[in-house]
């Protein structure tokens, strides 16, 4: 098969995993060097396609056989789709092509299981082994893990790649029973812990080999299965303080060719990933917790975005004056975000801030108006009940991929 | 009036500024030229001699603003830069914040100044030439890109790091700039064999590239408007990508939204596996 086909079918069959950031790498540079490729820590989109999603890296598998049939999963063993498998040669050589072209900043290489865990790890390290030590690539390198893999192998993954992940795909055990009989649950987190514990072995030794310097990152599948919105934030909000992961994406699940009829054939529910998205940075960079977010509730709102929902559930926090409240407070007023509070800060220890400094600013004053005092303004709305409130600020918003950076 | 030029030289505009600060000019009472086209009520009278009385002092953080921000190509262009210098000059330091509304003019252009670098880093599609050619010129790479602000010259030393020792040349319609491996030659007006290389250079390579930009994109999440937010369609026919966005679109909306994968996938025979293989 000629390597233009095989592209094709591997690349269609990588499609359906979120992750593409090529930030948070360590700073490398080929000036006046063999090889190729940087490093800056900034992510580079470097392109992006009718479906919203940034191109980032070559995302592809090395071979789309498969020995597992897990249900949501385009490959699984009893899928009727094309086959191919690339050898580590190819990989090679598109992952320069493409780089050289300025087309994306590195790889990402994921593969069907094939023989044994063992046996693909070692296939995705042979790759990850011929860029960085046969060519000298100093690009971004991003590694599926196989969760049964030995740990050794994981460890030397770790030594050669910026980011590994280990996909959670399905959060509870019951789901990961139904949908993915091969999987197990305590096999992934044992994979995480290894990451986790490599990472450790070299946190505060500068000298020290580099260890997924990018961090680990896994994705869970949205809509597949009945699991709702509380228990996937609580799930992640454990993953990044157990194993200190530094992504959790979800991915809406997008109907399958051949679909089984164990799995949904609808559209991805892209509003509901969104939303999850944005909870999930508020959980990272807001200092929020998911039970805040959450509450008793299973799902978070689709018709408002889950800050405003905080905000608009702890009115007794509000009207807060933004000359006065400190900056962690700042930063729960709807339609102001972290960069506008930082902003906000060095202006007020030049003057007090007036309301039109707020539209100087490009705060969102729509959502912000109802929760904030100035030294020229107290909102008319502070007596407003909140189910009235949210009656006037819902709006329909049409879904945005996002949070594909990090 | 005074009515000066720079030559939209960042150096030659510091000069000037200066000068004007030190007599105590009002930014009123100037105005830079933009372009061929001078400000007709302008009576041009000439830049007073030597530094004059006033000793102004202005925080270093404030220069680095503004280099970033006279980038920007746009309707006051210099005159926006020095009636900031002015005001902060003066002792009012809010001119430079994003809070107030001169300030805020201000960021605006340094952000979009610095989202045109990004672009540029982003976009930028280099074609590799053919090895005869590559030895007659020199050259292994050439890129032909429009950026929308003057950000060639100080963004793109990003190219030599990630590039090693490949020679490779970015012309633009106005300026250009070529790295031979160890040095750069920037040139302000961009020679004209320059875009002649970058313009027609010929990339059937490029199919592979199509290829994988078609395969990786999911028509059940069509999204056309989140493209064009991050990517601009002025910057689409230098990608070699470029042509596909439409029919994509097109395809996707005729019924291949139903699920994810492509076409050309769903028409080769499929191959289901056996446990034991």
């Amino acid at each position: 098969m000629q390597l233009i086909a095989k592209l094709g079918i591997l690349a269609d069959a990588a499609k359906y995993d979120a992750s593409c950031a090529s930030s948070g790498a360590p700073k490398r540079s080929s000036r006046g060097s063999e090889g190729l490729g940087a490093t800056d820590g900034m992510g580079i989109c470097h392109s992006y396609t009718p479906d919203g999603r940034c191109v980032s890296l070559l995302k592809v598998l090395l071979t789309n056989f498969c020995l597992y049939d897990c249900q949501y999963c385009v490959n699984r063993r009893s899928s009727n789709v094309p086959r191919a498998r690339f050898t580590p040669e190819e990989v090679v050589r598109l992952t320069l092509d493409f780089y050289r072209r300025n087309c994306i900043s590195g790889l990402f290489l994921s593969s069907g299981i094939i023989r044994s865990a063992d046996y693909t790890m070692e296939q995705l390290i042979r790759v990850a082994r011929l860029l960085r030590e046969e060519h000298n690539f100093r690009g971004y390198i991003h590694l599926k893990t196989i969760p049964d893999a030995d740990p050794l192998l994981i460890e030397e993954a770790g030594r050669l790649a910026d980011r590994l992940s280990v996909n959670i795909e399905l959060p509870t055990d019951a789901s990961l029973k139904r949908l993915a009989p091969e999987k197990q649950a305590h096999t992934i987190r044992q994979a995480m812990g290894v990451i986790h514990r490599g990472q450790q072995a070299v946190a505060g030794e500068p000298k020290a080999p580099r260890f997924t310097p990018a961090g680990q990152s896994t994705q869970v599948i949205v809509g597949a299965d009945a699991t709702d919105d509380s228990t996937l934030l609580r799930n992640a909000e454990s993953l990044y303080h157990g194993y200190g992961l530094k992504r959790v994406y979800y991915s809406a699940f997008s109907p399958i060719p051949d679909s089984p009829d164990s799995v949904p054939l609808a559209a991805p529910p892209l509003l509901r990933e969104h939303r999850l998205y944005q909870a999930d940075f508020l959980l990272r960079g807001y200092g929020y917790k998911a039970g805040e977010l959450l509450g008793e509730a299973g799902n978070l709102a689709l018709d408002i975005d889950p800050k405003l929902a905080w905000a608009l559930a702890n009115r007794e926090v509000f009207p807060l004056d933004v000359n006065r409240a400190e900056p962690a407070l700042l930063a729960r007023i709807p339609g102001i975000g972290l960069r506008s509070v930082q902003r906000l800060v060095a202006l007020r220890r030049e003057r007090r801030v007036r309301y039109d400094d707020l539209i100087q600013l490009r705060c969102v004053l729509d959502k912000a108006r109802p929760f904030i005092i100035t030294s020229d303004y107290r909102p008319a709305q502070g007596e407003l009940r909140s189910g009235l409130l949210r009656a006037q600020l819902r709006e329909p918003q049409a879904p945005v991929q996002m949070g594909l950076w990090g | 009036m005074i009515a000066l030029d720079c030559d939209d030289l960042f150096a030659t505009w510091r000069d000037q500024a200066r000068t004007l600060l030190g007599h105590g000019i009002d930014p009123a009472e100037v105005s830079w030229a933009q372009g061929p086209i001078d400000d007709l009520l302008a009576v041009p009278t000439t830049l007073p001699d030597g530094p004059g009385p006033f000793r102004a002092k202005v925080p270093a953080a404030l220069l680095n603003l503004l280099e970033q921000a006279a980038r920007y190509r746009g309707e006051q262009r210099w005159n926006l830069l020095y009636e900031v210098l002015w005001r902060v000059a003066h002792g009012d330091r809010t001119a430079m914040l994003a809070g107030d509304r001169l300030g805020s003019e201000l960021h605006r252009r340094i952000k979009q100044v610095s989202r045109e670098a990004h672009h540029l880093h982003a976009f930028v599609r280099f074609v590799p030439l053919p090895e005869a050619l590559a030895e007659q010129l020199q050259l292994d790479l050439v890129a032909y890109h429009e950026p929308a602000h003057d950000i060639l010259h100080s963004a793109s030393a990003h190219f030599a790091d990630r590039l090693g020792r490949q020679r490779w040349l970015i012309a633009t319609p106005q300026d250009g700039i070529r790295f031979d491996g160890s040095a750069f030659d920037y040139q302000r007006n961009c020679p004209e064999d320059w875009q002649q290389w970058a313009r027609n250079a010929d990339d059937p390579g490029a199919e592979l590239w199509r290829t994988y930009y078609r395969h990786t994109f999911n028509p059940a999440r069509l999204n056309p408007d989140a493209l064009r937010m991050h990517m601009p369609g002025r910057f689409w026919r230098h990608l070699p990508e470029g042509m596909l966005i439409p029919q994509l679109e097109g395809l996707a909306r005729q019924g291949k939204q139903r699920d994810g994968q492509a076409s050309e996938v769903a028409g080769q025979r499929g191959k289901q596996i056996n446990r034991s293989e």
